[in-house]
């Protein structure tokens, strides 16, 4: 295998862990694992680029190693490596270790059974023994460093592994007097945890266990592994289990509380993480009081960092008032409103810190639902620091309103001086959107009023100003439709009482209707109408005033003569809406005025077509009928009708029945169509050639020919994905879409499929694929079809894999060639490819055992297809494969006295590790070479 | 405790003025990491609601949407402006479209000049129904790691410039090798260089501190404080302001652990500290020192110092504490005025230091920015003291003080400011109109205070006026005293210094 340029490994690297999905087309997981490994062991490589050969195995070590044996063997090869490097190269041993635990612990290879773990596990315990770099010297530093985390990273995957070497961690932990004693904290840590909480899980006594837990010094409990443990219920509602001691175990105390004073040197983050466990311990072990933290509390609490304090927050979660009076509950709640609205903590710190208050564990608690609810303890005066304002960014802002907002719901409904201050502030917000304000401005205020209407819509005094001035703001800038109607339609969905949003329509409307026309542009009379149409939905609203705003916007401007398809079907969109009102007798005449006028005089064909047909179902069908032609509704027997008659209908009717829906889960998906590889030849040409010329010649002059031979057929079964949705029993007109992932192949037409039924044969789909270079690769599908009631869908399809082999084709020679003239085909281009200088062109050998199956019949099964010549009684085949464009594979396969020998030429050799995996596929035991 | 994926992308920004215009978003992939061993164990505790970390493209659009940076060029778009959209938690909901469909949570994230640092944290919990934010110890420390990050490719300033942040770029994985390997934090990355640890003494070292310090024992303690206000000039309307600062040291004091302590007390009728956060080095606090809040109505009982701060200091300068107060008046009453004259602006200001303020500075001047107008042009503006610099690219005029005010301790400006039409200077979404402020800057011994002062229109006039103010709010109240080290030589002692 050519070896890639060592500079170019940056860059294949990064193209790796950036898409390895698409860095894969190109070449397989296999031979990109051999060729980074075949990179690492070589001397000649420099230190950094090994560390960046790394990279693969620390963030997909499962795309390298799909199964476990794998994982083994290239941990032994890392392993094998990490051995050879000289220790000056630091960066390199830590980055090997830290690759190793990834490629162990991601293929599930750490077990007792697999050799490699256990002697990696050995190793990372004998790199931790040497504390304070007696032994070593300080260049193991940062390798002890990474060993640690290695460990911690190994027990936390499986609980437990450690628990057998407490005293042991204890003492190195104890002895290390470098920074690195927080690894050793950290680790030690974790491991009393886990072993508690495997003593936790048994019966009985436990207090004779705990000593000798607590003084274990053996091997690795590979128990753990096999059996692993539930994971820690992190809710308070959770049950913990505990460990029942009888008595008080003063070892176990003063661990913990050595630990806990030691803690001031660790780093904050160091320091929460051991906080978080410790927690879990005395949470475990009922012999030890939570009221061991006491002597740390003021110092996390008092610290700027939001880490500290959030692991503070956790032990008020479990232990309640076992730890915290209520005085110190009711500083707590006040420590962090004042850190909520502190002017030198980060905006995102803030944010957490008010969800906290959100979400404050009390000692008495009035729900434990875990939902967002206030504590008692914040009141309005408690929270009035919170009050938003213009200044705060839109999250706080946000956050604040709606933390508020709470609050003043559950102070004295009498005094709405609070709600008064929130809806001033709306207001503020307001004119800064009147102002021209920033498209997030625009946003947050249209967030701010649906928050303070979902809490307050019962306040009317509030509501109703708040609908002035939404219709005042749209007055001036009506482009804000979009977002107007928006906040109506999420307020209806939110609120079960519509009236707020019908009187906004209402004023709405008022507006629209009485504008002076002169000040009617094309473009503000677009977003009216989007309103319009909005406000005729709403059966609570008269709509006389809209018909007569429409045909005085007709008759009166230029509309009919300057709008275009777009603005009519606008215009019809009321008139449909309008259709279906239940006032529809009071605008009778009207509405058929105005469609009159529209099919008389629009400038659009298509507009005054419809307009007639509304025209028709008005002036002929019964309120009844009309209604039933035009309800949309589930019911199938209305396809038709709806299709037809809904076109027009935008808002509620695009997203039914114009736009698309998406599916949920999978609906659809392509099964392989086997047994079909000989039919795959799209192109033969007739020409026999000339008598006396070389068959090479010849044949490679049929390439000339433009498109010749040069695209591949896939057959697969469309069917339905397992259970679906009866809704999709019957579907129509299906469109199947396909999107490459790589650049190997060119764009794949579309298909089309006329229907699918459930109970009847799945239709075949061929995929025609022309391929720039045979590659294998992946097709992304996705599929637009109707069902029987009328409605458009889109899914996505699973992910077809494009074979190597199934761009194999046939010789492409005339169908009359005869055998000989096959085989001297054969012979030349096989030479050919040996003779030429090492280019493009390859040979390789493959050997493997034949098992029971005898060769011929896996010839039979196989290469049948593609066969040029065989002598059954000496046992030797020649194989052909064509890949279009025009490339070849040859393959000549004999048996030898113990394997079946298959050589192996072809002329582009990027296909070797194709062609390997091909026939490891094929061959039916595992290859020896 | 752990984080599944980190992200760095780079974006530019559309220029999202007025209601629309401006050009689209969009964004590269600067930096990613995946910690698949952690990955691993988020499969095992979600289960079947498993949603994996996608490939870094398919993060990049959804992580814009939710953060409002996509599609800068549109002025309404479902996805991204939905009312009814919660959009105020630090943890984002990504969802995922394509092949790896889902939605990630909680993904944090933060945005500083054209960055977007991401990460997804490991929930530990069953994912249904989702726990509480609050609940996941993974937030915080995902929250700490990034600021961590942003401290160490952005530095102080706000915007990182292209070479220096390919360097730390290219810095990133070496040092989440030590101090993030296989996604659970030891440490935040820290801005400076990381120390070779020196060689191992009978006491422990802290982990925050790769050595002993050797050499001069020099201790410097600065203080800077900020008072914001807003001064409307009317009696029907209170004038408003706040004041916070920090305290930051640099102590170079030998030992594994030397203790230190720094007092702050407070004037006569200084007003009292309130909302101490303190550096994680200081050793123990007095509860009283935490009492004061506030949010809180001062019930009369509450702390007036001494405050007394004891620690162990790290080798790299730090924030000792920061704080807020209340103070009786703001230290600089102003008024400031704009109006609308054909093509131009008629200013007028008038700055009035407070008596209780003692007139002397090293060096005192106000700006005068001028946002969404076009770039400043010509300015005809008379100052009764000092003199006035006009930067034209920035729009700002800089009044220049001096060192002290004039006896009658007030400064007035006047005159007209015009703008070119042709190019556009700096935006600002809440300076539109006639809405703009004052703030005026001064640097002091022994204390330090900047202050900034913004002000809203009350009623959308065509004109309106604002007071403003900042200047030094507490006096001659910095008393620092450096104890020697416990252990240690004799010889040395703590050099007593302020810095402004």
């Amino acid at each position: 295998m050519a070896s890639t340029n060592a500079s170019s490994w940056p860059r294949r690297i990064s193209s790796f862990t950036s898409s390895p999905s698409q860095f894969l087309s190109g070449t397989t997981a296999d031979s990109f694992l051999d060729q980074v490994l075949h990179e690492l062991r070589d001397d000649r490589i420099s230190e950094s680029t090994k560390v960046l050969l790394l990279t693969p195995f620390l963030e997909h070590p499962t795309i390298l190693c799909p199964f476990p044996a794998v994982g083994e063997e290239t941990a032994v090869e890392l392993l094998a490596i990490f051995c050879q490097v000289p220790h000056k190269s630091l960066q390199l041993r830590c980055q090997l270790l830290v690759a190793i635990t990834s490629v162990l612990v991601c293929t599930s290879c750490v077990s007792s059974e697999v050799e490699v773990a256990v002697g990696f596990l050995d190793l990372l315990y004998q790199t931790i023994q040497d504390t304070n770099d007696h032994k070593n010297g300080q260049q193991f530093y940062y390798l002890r460093l990474t060993a640690c985390d290695c460990l911690r990273e190994i027990e936390t995957c499986y609980p437990g592994l450690l628990s057998q070497k407490l005293e042991a961690l204890y003492l190195l932990k104890q002895q290390e007097t470098t920074p690195l004693h927080q690894a050793y904290s950290l680790l030690y840590t974790l491991a009393l945890k886990n072993a508690i909480r495997l003593l936790s899980l048994q019966k009985g006594g436990a207090d004779d266990d705990l000593k000798r837990v607590l003084a274990g010094n053996e091997g690795f409990a590979w128990k753990a592994v096999e059996t692993p443990l539930p994971p820690y219920p992190v809710s308070s509602t959770g049950q913990i289990s505990v460990v029942q001691t009888s008595t008080d175990n003063k070892e176990l105390k003063s661990i913990v509380s050595l630990l806990l004073e030691e803690s001031y040197l660790l780093t904050p983050l160091s320091q929460a993480t051991l906080l978080r466990e410790l927690i879990e311990v005395v949470a475990m072990v009922q012999a030890l009081s939570p009221a061991i933290f006491k002597s740390q509390l003021v110092r996390l609490i008092g610290t700027v960092e939001i880490t500290l304090l959030h692991a503070t927050l956790l032990m008020k979660s479990t232990f309640t008032d076992s730890l915290f009076t209520t005085e110190d509950e009711n500083f707590f709640i006040k420590r962090l409103v004042s850190m909520a609205q502190h002017p030198l903590l980060s905006v995102q710190q803030k944010l957490f810190y008010m969800d906290c208050i959100l979400h404050f564990p009390e000692n008495r608690p009035i729900s434990s639902n875990g939902e967002e609810s206030l504590p008692v303890l914040v009141t309005p005066h408690l929270a009035a620091s919170l009050l938003p304002t213009v200044f705060n960014d839109s999250r706080t802002m946000l956050c604040r309103l709606s933390l508020l907002s709470l609050v003043y719901l559950e102070a004295d409904e009498n005094d709405d001086k609070g709600v008064g201050y929130l809806f001033s502030h709306l207001m503020a917000l307001h004119r800064i959107v009147e102002n021209h304000g920033t498209r997030e401005m625009t946003v947050t205020y249209f967030k701010s009023v649906f928050t303070f209407l979902t809490y307050f819509y019962h306040n009317e005094k509030f509501t109703d100003d708040l609908t002035k001035s939404i219709s005042e703001l749209y007055s001036k800038h009506c482009y804000l439709a979009p977002n107007v109607i928006n906040l109506i339609d999420r307020i209806q969905e939110h609120l079960e009482d519509p009236k707020w949003s019908i009187r906004l329509l209402q004023a709405l409307q008022k507006l629209i209707v009485e504008l002076p026309l002169v000040q009617m542009n094309i473009q503000n009379l677009g977003w009216h109408l989007k309103i319009l149409g909005r406000v005729s939905q709403e059966s609570q609203v008269s709509q006389g005033k809209t018909l007569c705003f429409l045909l005085s916007v007709l008759i009166n401007t230029s509309l009919c003569t300057t709008g275009d398809w777009k603005m009519g079907s606008v215009v019809l969109v009321v008139c449909r809406n309008l259709l279906q009102h239940p006032s529809l007798h009071r605008v009778f005449t009207e509405l058929a005025d105005l469609l009159q006028y529209i099919m008389q005089h629009y400038n659009d064909v298509d507009i005054q077509d419809h307009a007639r047909f509304y025209y028709t179902l008005l002036t002929n069908l019964s309120r009844e009928k009309l209604s039933g032609v035009l309800t949309k509704g589930p019911n199938v027997e209305q396809t038709k009708v709806r299709s037809l008659s809904s076109l027009m209908a935008e808002s509620e009717g695009l997203s039914n029945c114009l736009t698309v829906q998406e599916t949920t889960g999978t609906v659809l998906k392509l099964t392989k169509v086997h047994n079909t590889n000989v039919h795959r030849v799209s192109q033969q040409t007739d020409s026999e050639g000339h008598e006396g010329e070389d068959v090479l010649t010849f044949y490679r002059k049929q390439f000339s020919s433009p498109g010749f031979s040069s695209k591949v057929i896939l057959e697969y079964h469309l069917t339905y994905a397992g259970d679906v949705d009866v809704t999709f029993d019957k579907l129509f007109s299906i469109c199947l879409h396909f999107d490459l992932t790589d650049s190997n192949y060119e764009q794949v037409s579309d298909i089309s499929v006329p229907c699918l039924f459930r109970n009847r044969k799945p239709p075949v789909v061929r995929v025609t694929l022309q391929p720039r270079q045979p590659y294998p690769s992946t097709l992304c599908a996705s599929a637009m079809f109707t069902t029987d009631d009328g409605l458009s869908w889109h899914t996505q399809l699973e992910d077809i894999p494009v074979c190597f082999s199934d761009v194999f084709l046939p010789l492409p020679v005339p169908v009359g060639w005869s055998q000989e003239k096959r085989e001297k085909l054969f012979d030349h281009l096989w030479s050919s490819m040996c003779e030429e200088e090492p280019g493009q062109s390859a040979t390789s050998l493959f050997c493997f055992e034949i098992g029971n199956q005898e060769l011929p019949a896996l010839i039979e099964s196989n290469f049948s297809a593609y066969l040029i010549s065989q002598e059954p009684e000496k046992q030797s085949y020649k194989v052909m494969f064509f890949l279009p464009p025009q490339f070849h594979v040859l393959l000549t396969i004999a048996n030898a006295e113990d394997a079946v020998q298959v050589r192996i030429a072809t002329d582009n050799w990027d296909f070797l590790p194709f062609i390997n995996t091909y026939l490891k596929s094929v061959a039916p035991q595992t290859p020896r070479s | 405790m752990s984080v599944r994926a980190l992200w760095v992308f780079s974006h530019e920004r559309g220029d999202g003025g007025g209601g629309g215009g401006g050009g689209g978003a969009g964004g590269t992939v600067c930096f990613s990491r995946r910690f698949p061993t952690v990955e691993r164990r988020a499969k095992a505790l979600a289960g079947a609601l498993y949603v994996a970390v996608p490939e870094d493209g398919a993060v990049l659009q959804p992580l814009l949407t939710e953060l409002g940076l996509s599609d800068g060029d549109k002025a309404f778009v479902l996805s991204r402006d939905d009312c009814a959209r919660p959009q105020r938690s630090p943890a984002l909901e990504l969802r995922v479209q394509g092949r790896d469909r889902g939605v990630l949570w909680p993904v944090l994230a933060l945005v500083q000049g054209g960055l977007i640092l991401a990460c997804l944290v490991l929930v530990e919990a069953p994912p249904e129904p989702r726990p509480p934010l609050p609940s996941l110890a993974s937030v915080s420390q995902g929250l700490s790691l990034l600021a961590g990050l942003q401290a160490f490719l952005c530095g102080t300033g706000a915007k990182p410039d292209g070479e220096a942040l390919a360097s730390k770029l290219a810095l990133l994985p070496s040092v989440l090798l030590q101090i993030c390997p296989l996604g659970t934090p030891l440490d935040a990355p820290q801005a400076g260089s990381v120390a070779a640890p020196g060689p191992s003494g009978s006491q422990k070292q802290p982990a925050w501190k790769p050595g002993p310090h050797r050499g001069r024992a020099v201790a410097s303690v600065s203080l800077s404080e900020t008072v914001r206000s807003m001064q409307y000039g009317k009696p029907s309307r209170q004038d408003l302001w706040d004041v916070f600062g920090t305290v930051n040291c640099k102590c170079e004091v030998e030992g594994v652990l030397p203790n230190v302590m720094v007092t702050l007390t407070l004037p006569p009728n200084g007003s009292p500290l309130q909302d101490i956060l303190v550096h994680p080095c200081v050793t123990s606090l007095d509860s009283s020192l935490l009492m004061a809040s506030s949010v809180d109505d001062g019930d009369g009982s509450s702390f007036s110092g001494p405050y007394k701060f004891p620690f162990s200091p790290p080798l790299e300068p730090f924030r000792l504490c920061s704080y807020t107060s209340q103070v009786p008046v703001p230290p600089i009453l102003g008024s400031y005025q704009l109006k609308e004259e054909e093509n131009q602006l008629r200013v007028t200001a008038t700055l009035k230091l407070h008596e209780s303020v003692r007139n002397s500075f090293e060096y005192c001047e106000a700006h005068l920015p001028f946002f969404n107008r076009g770039h400043v042009n010509n300015v005809d503006v008379k100052v009764s003291c000092g003199q006035l610099e006009v930067s034209r690219e920035k729009s700002l005029l800089v009044w220049v003080l001096g060192q002290k005010f004039p006896k009658s301790r007030e400064v007035t400006l006047n005159g007209t400011v015009n703008f070119s039409e042709l190019s556009s200077g700096p935006r600002d979404p809440l300076c539109t109109g006639l809405t703009a402020y004052i703030k005026p800057e001064n640097w002091c011994l022994p204390s330090t205070t900047s202050g900034t002062l913004l002000a809203k229109p009350p009623s959308p006039l065509r004109s309106w006026c604002c007071r403003g103010t900042a200047a030094v709010a507490q006096q001659n109240w910095v008393v620092l005293e450096v104890a020697p080290p416990a252990v240690g030589r004799t010889e040395q002692h703590g050099k007593r210094r302020a810095i402004a």
